[in-house]
């Protein structure tokens, strides 16, 4: 068990060589690609910036830099999670083209195989946008550890809530719309301050859909440390990649027993 | 012109067939609205800010979404294709004609998206926060132009954009940079929350006559805005065409003398 | 030694069934009705460690649905499949060590980067030592005649060469049985013919079985010993390829070049196809009227050159679809 893991990790490192390696075959697009993207996060700081200034006064409890750094660890998760698993959001798409055949016939997990076999250049910019947050906000000691953890957590968080939308496409046909949605929703719900969201709603990000652990949690935390929440964060994070790899799993059987194949046929 | 309407009425059915494209993208901008209705909801406390109250802000981004949403924005990406797989070379027909098929044929897929965005954009308006007070009919027409307008603006510019795709291998960071752009100054927040004189410089550049110009004519018209905007928006306009046409004709002579 | 043992392997599949029309659509969404379909219907057969087998049929007659259930991607509704002591289905991961495969139409390389570079990920893949890595890529290299170009990028290579490099790349692994699904589509005259001679050399110097799926006849004839024609989900034809081309058809075309305008002979079993002021053409059914009598009937005087020949394999292979479709059942 701990020997297939370990084999898959190395696998998701060779790809990630491989994959780096054929987008810097072309130099300019991959760095246009990603100057891009940290650009295009930029002006939401600025849409912010303008928004506090204005205001005057916190929102909810939150300050300039409280909001600057979920888009940190949103945006840094965001781009180690597409770096490394970018097909993640093409699984409906994989499954409904018969993709996923391909790694079917290799000797390694599905999921992770397909998930690793694609790079996007764009995340590059969202993973340094980040960092570069980070530095300018001139962030606290306590938000610079929890940076650290928390982009990993929302890296998996991410990955698994976009597979969990997407594996609902083994059981119920093509949820490309759904799994599209879930992963929109992720990070549209992750840059906002915590407490515009009530009520239900605040109740499903935090249970069903994890969102709210994905930057929110570790901003608290970075405020306020507790090993209490911490551990929770790494409890949710592990228990739902868990979820996320069975449901998957689960409805590849469903997809090996041909049910599927009725639209493809 | 008959040739147009026909053209227009094949891109219905054709938009019609994207039905699981519209579900997305229907859920997406009720996720932006319910967002910055919480948002708003979560700063406004019964006050105004930079002449705005809660209720204003709401329909605001509402109408403002309904412009982006509906500008037929994929012609980004189809002229991008066209351009870059060469079937445009086949276009044996004068830039005018080009242009304006490619407005036709989008005009059907601008128009179901039209409906479906401005009937959201009501409902959602009056269920999150209730009707504009003091909205006057006599505003509709002027609003029903001006969205035409910002229409018809952001589609040819994100055309010519597309049609850079003659010059630059990348050219996606144009649609980037123009949507944020668009984002920053009107879309996310009415230009009025911006310095005076950003406001000044604003007031004559595309990117908040095609957002803020109908948006505030929607939640606080005066007719002292529509005469200030609308003029510019027909100026805008008009200069987007030429500038489709002007890239499109430079491109082709491009692609023609160098064989593809 | 039996590589691929198929005993009454069958896959139905229930579809849902749905007429034209509004009424229809309403009801199928509340009361959805479905029909079975019968994909692939009790088919056995056995293929031995380092056969070359041509494996064929019309389009949707279950052919990919039988890979599918040797491969263990999709699991059979009833019968079984061996494939080198594995069951596919169980056994999955295991068997896939073991087998390799080219997509005519899908690529195993990255478009942007070097073939060694796609080679090396699979080899990490595959879980294959450095060494003996190292030691395998030279073997392909000279037994795939693969250059320096195996150092270019994929998008500079030419058709024929990258080929070569989907072929290295499946094989890498040392697989014992090796699909190959329309290996040669698409590929001119000259580069078909230098990938159908690499296969034959694979087939000897590997022992890989070939399992071969292809509408090209050309590939059947020139590389299969043994076909076996699948329709409606059954098995139609199961000889040899010799006897395919000779025995199946008991027909020859004779195309005559003449010196003067002659008739063609009269006769049972003789059916023209095309006369001309010089030239004869016309197929003799050899079941009817032997070829020697025919030869016979010839004014031998008038005759300046003479050709005979089997009818092409396309002729054969259509002639078996055709045949099972008049003969063939309900749909």
């Amino acid at each position: 068990m701990f020997m297939e893991v370990k084999k898959h990790l190395k696998l998701i490192a060779k790809y990630f060589a491989f994959n780096l390696s054929a987008l810097t075959e072309y130099r300019t697009s991959f760095l246009v690609q990603v100057f891009g993207m940290a650009l295009n996060n930029a002006s939401f700081a600025f849409f912010w910036w303008v928004l506090f200034d204005k205001i005057g006064t916190g929102i909810g409890g939150y300050g300039f830099q409280d909001v600057m750094f979920l888009w940190a660890v949103a945006s840094t998760g965001f781009g180690i999670a597409s770096v490394l698993f970018s097909n993640t959001r093409r699984i409906s798409g994989m499954i409904m083209t018969g993709e996923l055949d391909t790694y079917l016939l290799q000797p390694k997990n599905p999921l992770i195989n397909s998930m690793a076999a694609r790079m996007s250049a764009s995340a590059w910019g969202d993973f340094l946008y980040g960092f570069i947050l980070m530095v300018l906000i001139k962030a606290t000691l306590g938000m610079w550890l929890m940076f650290g953890v928390g982009i990993f957590t929302a890296a998996l968080l991410m990955t698994a809530i976009t597979i969990v939308g997407h594996s609902l496409t083994f059981y119920f046909g093509n949820m490309e719309v759904v799994g599209g949605t879930l992963w929109e929703f992720t990070i549209t719900f992750s840059i906002y301050p915590e407490s515009i969201f009530k009520g239900p709603v605040k109740a499903l990000i935090m249970t069903a859909i994890p969102i709210g652990f994905i930057t929110h949690i570790p901003l608290r935390l970075a405020h306020n440390f507790n090993w209490g929440t911490f551990l929770l964060l790494l409890g949710v994070t592990a228990a739902y990649c868990l979820l996320a790899f069975a449901l998957y799993m689960g409805g590849l059987k469903r997809y090996e027993s041909g049910n599927l194949i009725i639209t493809r046929m | 012109m008959r040739k147009y309407m026909s053209i227009a009425g094949i891109s219905i059915k054709n938009a019609l067939a994207y039905r699981a494209n519209v579900t997305g993208r229907v859920i997406f901008y009720f996720v932006f609205i319910f967002i910055f209705f919480s948002l708003w909801s979560a700063i406004y406390k019964g006050n105004e800010i930079a002449g705005y109250n809660l209720t204003q802000m709401v329909w605001y981004i509402c109408m403002t979404e309904l412009v982006v949403f509906c500008s037929g924005s994929s012609i980004f990406g189809s002229m991008n294709h066209e351009v870059k797989s060469g079937s445009i070379a086949y276009q044996l027909i004068r830039p005018w004609n080009y242009i304006f098929k490619k407005f036709a044929e989008t005009l059907g897929n601008i128009t179901f998206s039209a409906s479906i965005f401005t009937l959201m954009a009501i409902i959602l308006g009056m269920l999150f926060v209730g009707p504009i007070k003091n909205f006057d009919p006599i505003a509709i027409p002027f609003i029903i132009v001006s969205f035409i307008l910002s229409i018809s603006m952001n589609f040819f510019i994100l055309m010519s954009l597309g049609l850079l795709a003659f010059y630059f291998e990348e050219n996606s960071p144009f649609y980037f940079i123009y949507s944020k752009l668009l984002f920053v100054f009107g879309m996310l927040l009415p230009i009025e929350f911006l310095p005076l004189w950003a406001q000044g410089i604003l007031r004559f550049l595309p990117f908040s006559l095609i957002t803020w110009a109908p948006a505030k004519m929607v939640v606080n018209f005066s007719f002292e805005h529509a005469l200030a905007v609308l003029p510019l928006q027909a100026v805008w306009c008009v200069a987007a065409v030429i500038l489709a046409l002007f890239v499109f004709s430079r491109g082709i002579r491009k692609v023609n003398v160098h064989g593809g | 030694m039996a590589a691929i043992v198929l005993d009454k392997l069958s896959k139905t599949y229930k579809v849902k069934v749905r007429e034209e029309g509004l009424k229809s659509a309403l009801k199928s969404l509340v009361k959805p009705t479905y029909k079975e379909v019968e994909a692939v219907q009790s088919v056995s057969f056995t293929v031995e460690a380092g056969e070359m087998l041509a494996f064929i049929g019309p389009n949707g007659a279950g052919k990919s649905t039988t890979i599918k259930m040797l491969t263990g991607i999709l699991h059979p509704t009833s019968g079984s499949a061996n494939v080198l002591d594995y069951n596919p289905v169980k056994d999955r991961r295991k068997l896939s060590y073991q087998i390799g495969a080219v997509f005519g139409q899908k690529s195993q390389l990255s478009f942007h980067l070097p073939p060694v570079d796609s080679f090396r990920l699979l080899s990490n893949v595959y879980e294959i030592e450095k060494s003996e890595y190292e030691e395998r890529l030279t073997q392909l290299a000279e037994l795939l005649e693969l250059g320096e170009f195996m150092n270019t990028p994929v998008r500079k290579l030419s058709l024929g060469q990258r080929v070569r490099c989907e072929f290295a790349a499946s094989l890498l692994h040392a697989p014992k049985i090796l699909f190959l699904d329309e290996p040669t589509i698409g590929l001119d005259v000259v580069v078909k013919h230098s990938i159908r001679e690499l296969i034959t050399k694979l087939n000897r110097e590997e022992n890989a079985t070939v399992f071969l799926t292809s509408h090209d006849a050309g590939d059947v004839e020139n590389l299969c010993r043994r076909a076996i024609v699948i329709d409606h989900g059954k098995v139609a034809l199961d000889m040899s390829v010799k006897k395919m081309k000779y025995d199946y058809l008991n027909k020859k075309v004779i195309s005559l070049k003449l010196k003067d305008t002659a008739a063609i002979p009269e006769m049972d079993g003789v059916t023209p196809i095309k006369v001309t002021p010089y030239a004869a053409k016309f197929s003799v059914d050899t079941k009817i009227a032997a070829i020697g009598r025919v030869l016979a009937a010839l004014d031998s005087e008038n005759i300046e050159d003479i050709t005979i020949e089997e009818p092409p394999m396309e002729e054969i292979i259509a002639s078996i679809y055709k045949g099972n479709r008049k003969g063939g059942e309900k749909t």
